[in-house]
């Protein structure tokens, strides 16, 4: 029998994502965020997390889905990845699955473009459908379909009269 | 993450080379100093003795450190690097400048060689210059049969050769032995020779030294009671005679390492020590119209006294990170001779206050900046011998080097008594490549603007290939960004002095608090010259500019909610913090300053949430994130738009 994996699960828009739990550091209520002037859209702002300042990135915004007003279920998924710390503003979290790798298929072929990008792949578990997320394409905001190039924005900022 | 057989393996052995690569520093670092002194002494007879002990005791460790952790191009080199020292030492050898050079080339290429591999580069051949330290260290004819005549003469008894082992275990490690307590142990035993890591059958980690010594078996026998084990070494014939001199141990300074994360920790740790002091002041200022004037006064006494220990603690942190700027200078010495060498330039460098300290964070970024700044006094501001003669200046070019501390700032000089800045060349440079045009007042801090300015001279080819201001505006930045000014004299035929002044640390400073439609930002005080409160109607609009009358001149604005595409709401009285010198000054506009605050900086370090004109982040006791502001970065801004 191969190994179960820990994963933590979230909702977003009505449907369940999941992360590698050895990526995740903590869970967090949402706090104050402070927004930092010219970002990319989906960074909501900064938040202070364990004496460090992260950057809150709002999954739905990054998702192109509709944004929503926060709650008291709003989440922030605090993520490892790499020498990264950022946080992930979801609907809500609370769950934690242990995920066999065999019932991870890889995305469908059918789901190309930006939505087949980012997952990793697709978990079914009884009922539920997971998507596993690929974080290092979540959080890569240089990779998006049908935007120019952010830094641009950046560098023009200047000129603007 | 308890598995012991795989992860603490692999911590253990990054920790060890962790290790390894701050000794080297160590080792480098005294090495240089040494090689400073003697480069005087090169072609005379009168060496000194105790430096030639102390460069070959450091090389003979660099070799077996490096055997050690497996590296082993950098121990032949420290072995070639130490041979030629013991010819040296036995004065079998005249100490030419060839020599002298392969040293110095010798130990630039150790230190290649460890930083290759410590950032995981392939390592630099070491085949030509370890050639040319065989070839020094050979110079003399006759070595080879004093040399037999010596060993033999030597009375040492019964040397025997041992072959040890050492396992370490985590049982051991808790009773504080290691492999470096180990070896140093062995090192006083007798004479250590080879030393390398070896992997055992069930992947365990073990080193294995040869050990050369006359001590007997009982001596042996203390040490395997700590893991070592002892066999008869098998004879291995490129070992040579001259190897098994007894060399005097070092014996070890009161000196705790302790990495700089550890002591950023502490800094955090005291941040937030006076992040929640502040907090009390707050409190206790509420308290006041509820409580009785004696009770609290002596609340009132007790927050500040409060105050005062967290400065001394603070105090004491920040001291035990602070390291000898005369490191930085006299890394400068050697930039100075390779650079001389390939001109006609003759140049004595002099320096001062070499003992002042400085944040151990601050020295790393501020070495190539510094590098630069003297590779320009070298290249450009110091004249040939022929034209220095010309004039009637002595032959030596002088480049000085000076350091001292004034109160919070430490204020570094890189002085040449060379050529000078021609300000005709600069400003006609200036405008062709459209950076100044009509007349300009070339003053001192004019002229240093215009040769920092990004696209100035790199549209002169035959400048840019001497390299000539290309590179300045990057050290400007830089030391802007480190919290620190740079400030330029110069005079025709008299030389140039740069002064760079910068915060002796980092991670706390007073900032202004102020509001922008609603948000709240820190502004380092040090930036700011002064605070105007200014009516609406005063502001002038001229083109695409705000400006307000200041000081007979005018300031122009720049709008902080305008730059951060924030919601602009006019009110009828703003203040404006003024930013810069004189003709640089730029007025920042803001809706209300909330006070003043002493802040812990943290940096933001995921690029997703930088952005261009914020420097980092503090916290100001109520657990919400206010981002510091980048007054330089926007300051370009407003030179951007200006016209």
């Amino acid at each position: 029998m191969t190994l179960m994996e820990p994963f933590i699960l979230f909702e977003l828009a009505g449907t369940t994502y999941g992360v590698r739990s050895s990526f995740v550091q903590q869970i967090e209520m949402l706090d104050d965020v402070a927004s930092v002037p010219n970002a990319h859209p989906a960074v909501e702002g900064v938040v202070l997390v364990r004496g460090q300042v992260i950057p809150a990135l709002n999954l739905r915004t990054r998702f192109g889905f509709e944004k929503i007003e926060r709650d008291l279920r709003s989440r922030l998924v605090v993520i490892n990845s790499g020498a990264r710390t950022v946080g992930l503003v979801v609907d809500t979290a609370r769950e934690f699955l242990k995920i066999s790798p065999d019932s991870i298929e890889p995305p469908p072929e059918a789901l190309t473009g930006l939505s087949g990008h980012y997952l990793e792949g697709i978990a079914t578990m009884a009922e539920r459908m997971i998507l596993i997320l690929n974080l290092d394409a979540v959080l890569d905001l240089e990779y998006e379909n049908g935007r120019e190039d952010y830094g641009s924005d950046v560098r023009d900022l200047g000129q603007q009269p | 993450m308890d598995n012991p057989d795989t992860d603490n393996r692999g911590d253990f052995f990054e920790q060890f080379l962790d290790d390894y690569y701050a000794e080297c520093d160590e080792h480098l670092v005294s090495i240089r100093r040494a090689l400073v002194i003697l480069e005087d002494e090169v072609d005379t007879r009168t060496v000194d003795r105790t430096l030639l002990d102390n460069l070959f005791r450091s090389f003979h460790t660099l070799k077996g450190i490096s055997g050690m952790v497996g590296l082993s191009a950098a121990e032949q080199l420290a072995h070639d690097l130490e041979s030629y020292l013991r010819e040296l030492r036995e004065g079998k050898v005249v100490f030419s400048a060839t020599g002298f050079r392969a040293l110095v080339d010798g130990v630039s290429l150790l230190e290649g060689v460890i930083n290759a591999r410590r950032n995981e580069q392939p390592s630099p051949s070491i085949e030509e210059i370890a050639a040319r330290l065989q070839a020094a260290a050979a110079e003399s004819a006759t070595s080879d049969a004093e040399r037999s005549i010596n060993s033999d003469s030597t009375n040492m008894p019964a040397l025997l050769r041992w072959q040890a082992e050492f396992t370490p275990t985590a049982e051991l490690a808790e009773r504080g032995v290691n492999v470096n307590n180990v070896r140093a142990r062995l090192q006083e035993l007798g004479q250590l020779g080879q030393a390398k890591p070896i992997v055992k059958g069930a992947g365990e980690i073990a080193f294995q030294f040869i050990v050369t010594t006359d001590a007997d078996e009982s001596a042996l026998a203390a040490l395997a009671v700590d893991g070592l084990t002892f066999k008869p070494a098998p004879l291995d014939s490129s070992q040579r005679a001259k190897d098994m001199q007894p060399v005097p141990t070092i014996a070890p300074a009161s000196v705790v390492r302790v990495d700089l994360d550890r002591l950023d920790d502490l800094m955090r740790i005291i941040g937030e020590l006076v992040i929640s002091r502040t907090r009390l002041e707050d409190q206790v200022k509420d308290l006041k119209r509820v409580t009785a004037p004696a009770v609290w006064r002596s609340l009132q006494e007790t927050s500040l006294g409060m105050e005062r220990q967290l400065r001394d603690l603070r105090e004491s942190v920040m001291r035990v990170r602070m390291v000898q700027i005369g490191e930085i200078f006299e890394r400068m010495t050697f930039v100075v001779r390779d650079l001389a060498r390939e001109s006609d330039k003759k140049i004595i460098v002099q320096f001062s206050g070499g003992e002042t300290e400085i944040d151990k964070f601050l020295v790393e970024r501020m070495m190539d900046p510094f590098m630069h700044l003297v590779r320009n006094a070298v290249s450009h501001g110091l004249e040939t011998v022929a034209e220095r003669e010309a004039q009637g200046k002595r032959s030596e070019g002088l480049l000085s080097l000076s350091a001292l501390t004034a109160g919070e700032r430490i204020v570094i000089k890189i002085a040449d008594d060379g050529r000078g800045i021609d300000r005709n060349r600069v400003l006609s440079r200036a405008k062709a490549s459209g950076l100044a045009n009509g007349h300009v007042d070339l003053d001192d801090s004019t002229l240093l603007d215009l040769i920092c300015s990004p696209g100035f001279s790199t549209r002169d080819e035959a400048d840019r290939e001497s390299g000539r201001g290309v590179g300045l505006d990057v050290v400007k930045k830089a030391i802007e960004e480190l919290g620190g000014r740079i400030t330029l004299a110069t005079r025709v035929a008299g030389g140039t002095t740069f002064t760079i002044e910068l915060p002796l640390t980092l991670a706390i400073a007073e900032a202004l608090i102020v509001t922008v439609n609603g948000q709240r930002f820190a502004v380092p005080q040090s930036a700011v010259r002064e605070v105007l409160e200014v009516e609406s109607a005063a502001t002038k609009v001229l083109e695409n500019n705000e400006i307000i009358p200041y000081r007979g001149k005018v300031l122009p604005l720049l709008r902080l909610a305008r730059v951060f595409e924030m919601n602009d709401q006019r009110e009828a009285r703003f203040h404006v913090l003024v930013l810069g010198e004189d003709t640089n000054a730029v007025g920042l506009a803001v809706d209300r300053i909330l006070g003043q605050r002493e802040i812990v900086v943290r940096a933001i370090k995921d690029p997703l949430a930088q952005s261009k004109g914020i420097a980092g982040a503090t916290e100001l006791g109520d657990q919400r994130v206010v981002l510091i502001l980048d007054t330089t970065a926007l300051r370009q801004f407003a030179t951007t738009t200006r016209h």
